[in-house]
């Protein structure tokens, strides 16, 4: 059986645009022998049950997330695909603690560079997953990428990468200045700015954010890779460990994409110029020397002789478009929204090969349960805080009963429209 | 002239009707204010009545008044580390809207006494040198910010899970530290308890795209072994002779999952914390400084 994994397709010369397929890519090419997987730029999270790439797919069994994967490729070869079976103990922790280490600094620094970033954002990011997606993924996925890369950065408070939102503030600056009646209103002058001046601006505020940043994640890597092959070989070792394969996912993101602003490439090539070294050599290693194009994942025979094998992803069929487009918009309307993520935890649990046992089944179940019941306290609430405010209206008369020949006096009044919404929705909240 | 003289008292009574109130009005009016109270006392425990630093923490009032540890992690890991470096310092029962960031704990110093010089969590560990010049920690062992991302990611994560998540726990524990205190009307209780546990959820679901439990309990099983590894048979992180930020930040969690007093209902936590006896030595013998 060949294993297949998918993931997000090639983009920035590199097999995947997402650090954790990346990583998964890297394990698999180091770990398994060639031939017994391939890859599949399938780009689409919905192809796998869980929702999420890179998934590993053995016939019916699909498994998803990198750890996940490294797990279940151990369990599934009884021990010989493992790539950290030589670790002792200090050095599985380091294993541990340095892939979180990389996985939470490293995913907030990629996120800044490809996503808030807005010039890398238009510029390259929203390109490259127009080349890899298909439609209507191609309008769906990357705002959604986006907004979520946004919100996992914003207690950084590096919004200012963020030229939309910079602009949104002074927009509101200015309202406030124009408010407060601090300027006459024809003595206001729109400054004009162009995109130069503004960068000018932000990179110089952004500066010293960035560097201490951008030193906290480099400095240690670099301190710990010394002058090793692989970041936990002890003495002159030549295997590399799941922790090379992640370190690799985030630090080729940062190095290798030809962006508009690199400020994180350079970065990383003047205060890691070791690691720098260690991530192009562990690219090409893994992933081959020749840089990976989009035609390679889409059409297989193209593909120069590379440690990578892939398969072309099928078509997309047109359920898929439906189902897709059907829960977007489920997505995007608020109370149904609550009921997918509960049933998205619940659904889980229940499939067979979650690993749960039943205790934590039906404690999942309870809660899954419980959010539900949360859920429709809050529509119950809306639905009666309405109820109250029309019984009261009518009550004080805002709101008159209406009688043929009221509705006639009403309909030239304009006070009655409010009204008549108001009771119209409430009619269809109770509906619910 | 005698028009002139008559002119004389009709003049105010027409311009009366222009510039006076109405009687009515004038009359009601007159009855205000009806009583003026003194200005209140300021509150018993506001700042200026005592004398030492005082640390805002998440905490009860006869928990605070002991010294006992806060309830809230983040809390708990600078009052420990305060209390590790030799500072003395009063705690206060406290929410996030008594927080100049919105962010709890902060310290109100004793010294120079201004009104505008709380400081925040993220600046208590400058303070703390200042005061005591004891070492900022970070700078002497490359590991140190490594390690401390498994605190503030996995274990954290999984901690959300328990605390908000987890249906009987959140009714038996969260709803009576965070919720109950704040206020006594119904209402804002399940809009409080609800918000919270939607904080938790929209937490948990910025770095996936569902909550996977077991994962998350896997993950925190992994972080205690690798911070088992690293404390080795050390009394204290990096084989320091004295208690500090790491082991402040380490107690903050494994106190609070070995508390039984909390009253957990479901405690995976503890189960996987008690496979590395290290680590639970670790935190009775830091618990010592809160007696």
């Amino acid at each position: 059986m060949v294993l297949q994994l998918h993931v997000w397709g090639p983009a920035f010369a590199l097999p995947s645009i997402d650090a954790q397929c990346l990583a998964a890519i890297a394990y698999c090419s180091l770990a398994l022998p060639k031939g017994s997987w391939e890859l599949v730029a399938s780009s689409d999270p919905s192809v796998s049950p869980t929702g999420e790439l890179p998934a590993l797919q053995n016939g019916a069994v699909w498994v998803s997330r990198f750890r996940s994967i490294v797990d279940y490729l151990r369990q599934y070869s009884k021990g010989a695909w493992d790539l950290d079976n030589q670790l002792d103990e200090t050095s599985r922790a380091d294993n541990i603690a340095f892939s979180s280490f990389i996985e939470s600094r490293g995913q907030s620094l990629v996120d800044l560079y490809l996503y808030v970033t807005s010039q890398n954002y238009y510029g390259n990011t929203s390109p490259a997953y127009g080349n890899l997606l298909q439609w209507p993924n191609q309008w769906i996925l990357p705002p959604k990428l986006h907004g979520a890369a946004k919100g996992r950065t914003e207690h950084l408070g590096l919004s200012s990468l963020d030229l939309q939102a910079m602009e949104d503030q002074r927009q509101r600056d200015h309202n406030a200045a124009v408010a407060a009646g601090k300027i006459p209103k024809n003595l206001i002058q729109r400054p004009r700015d162009t995109v130069s001046s503004f960068l000018g601006r932000t990179a110089q505020s952004n500066h010293f954010r960035i560097e201490a940043l951008t030193g906290e994640f480099f400095e240690p890597l670099e301190a710990m890779l010394g002058k090793k092959a692989y970041l936990l070989a002890v003495d002159d070792g030549e295997t590399p460990s799941s922790i090379d394969c992640v370190a690799l996912g985030y630090l080729s993101l940062a190095l290798v994409p030809d962006m508009s602003f690199p400020w994180l490439r350079d970065a990383m090539r003047a205060k890691a110029p070791l690691l720098s070294a260690y991530t192009e050599r562990m690219r090409q290693r893994c992933f081959g020397d020749a840089p990976v194009e989009i035609t390679h994942a889409f059409s297989p025979e193209s593909a120069p002789v590379s440690p990578l094998t892939w398969r072309a992803p099928g078509r997309i069929s047109v359920t898929a478009v439906g189902s897709t487009l059907l829960s977007t918009l489920a997505d995007s309307t608020p109370f149904l929204r609550e009921v997918r993520k509960n049933n998205a935890l619940k659904k889980e649990a229940q499939s067979e090969d979650s690993g749960f046992s039943s205790t934590e089944k039906r404690a999942i179940n309870a809660h899954a349960e419980a959010s539900k019941k949360d859920m429709y306290v809050s529509i119950a609430t809306v639905v009666g805080g309405i109820a109250v405010m029309v019984g009261y209206m009518m009550q004080v008369g805002l709101l008159p009963f209406s009688s043929g020949e009221e509705e006639e006096e009403e309909e030239a009044q304009e006070t009655d429209f409010g009204g008549t919404d108001l009771s119209q929705l409430a009619a269809a909240s109770r509906n619910l | 002239m005698p028009p002139k003289a008559s002119e004389g008292p009709e003049q105010p009574s027409t311009a009366s009707s222009f510039f006076t109130v109405p009687p009515p009005i004038k009359k009601l009016f007159d009855k205000f204010p009806l009583a003026t109270y003194p200005a209140n006392d300021l509150p018993q425990r506001s700042p200026s009545r005592r004398q030492g630093n005082q640390l805002f923490v998440f905490s009860d009032a006869a928990a605070a008044r002991k010294g006992r540890p806060s309830f809230n992690p983040q809390c708990l890991k600078w009052q420990a580390y305060l209390k590790f470096v030799g500072i003395d310092f009063e705690v206060t029962p406290s929410n996030n809207h008594a927080s100049p960031t919105g962010i709890l704990p902060f310290l109100i110093p004793s010294q120079p006494i201004e009104v505008a010089n709380a400081i925040p969590s993220h600046k208590l560990q400058k303070w703390a040198i200042e005061q005591v010049h004891c070492e900022e920690e970070q700078q002497l062992n490359l590991r140190f910010e490594v390690y401390a991302s498994l605190l503030d990611s996995r274990v954290r994560n999984a901690w959300l899970y328990m605390l908000y998540l987890d249906a009987q726990n959140f009714d038996a524990v969260a709803r009576r530290l965070y919720v109950d205190p704040a206020t006594s009307n119904t209402l804002v209780r399940t809009t409080l308890a609800l918000q919270l546990q939607q904080a938790a959820r929209d937490e948990l679901l910025k770095t996936s795209r569902y909550i996977d439990v077991a994962e998350l309990e896997s993950d925190a099983g992994n972080a205690f072994e690798a911070l088992s590894a690293l404390l080795g048979d050390d009394d204290h992180f990096f084989g320091r002779p004295n208690p500090g930020l790491f082991d402040a930040s380490v107690f903050a969690y494994t106190h609070l999952i070995l508390d039984e007093s909390l009253g957990w209902k479901q405690n995976r936590l503890a189960q996987l914390l008690r496979g590395h006896p290290n680590l639970v030595q670790h935190r009775e013998k830091l618990l010592r400084f809160f007696a």
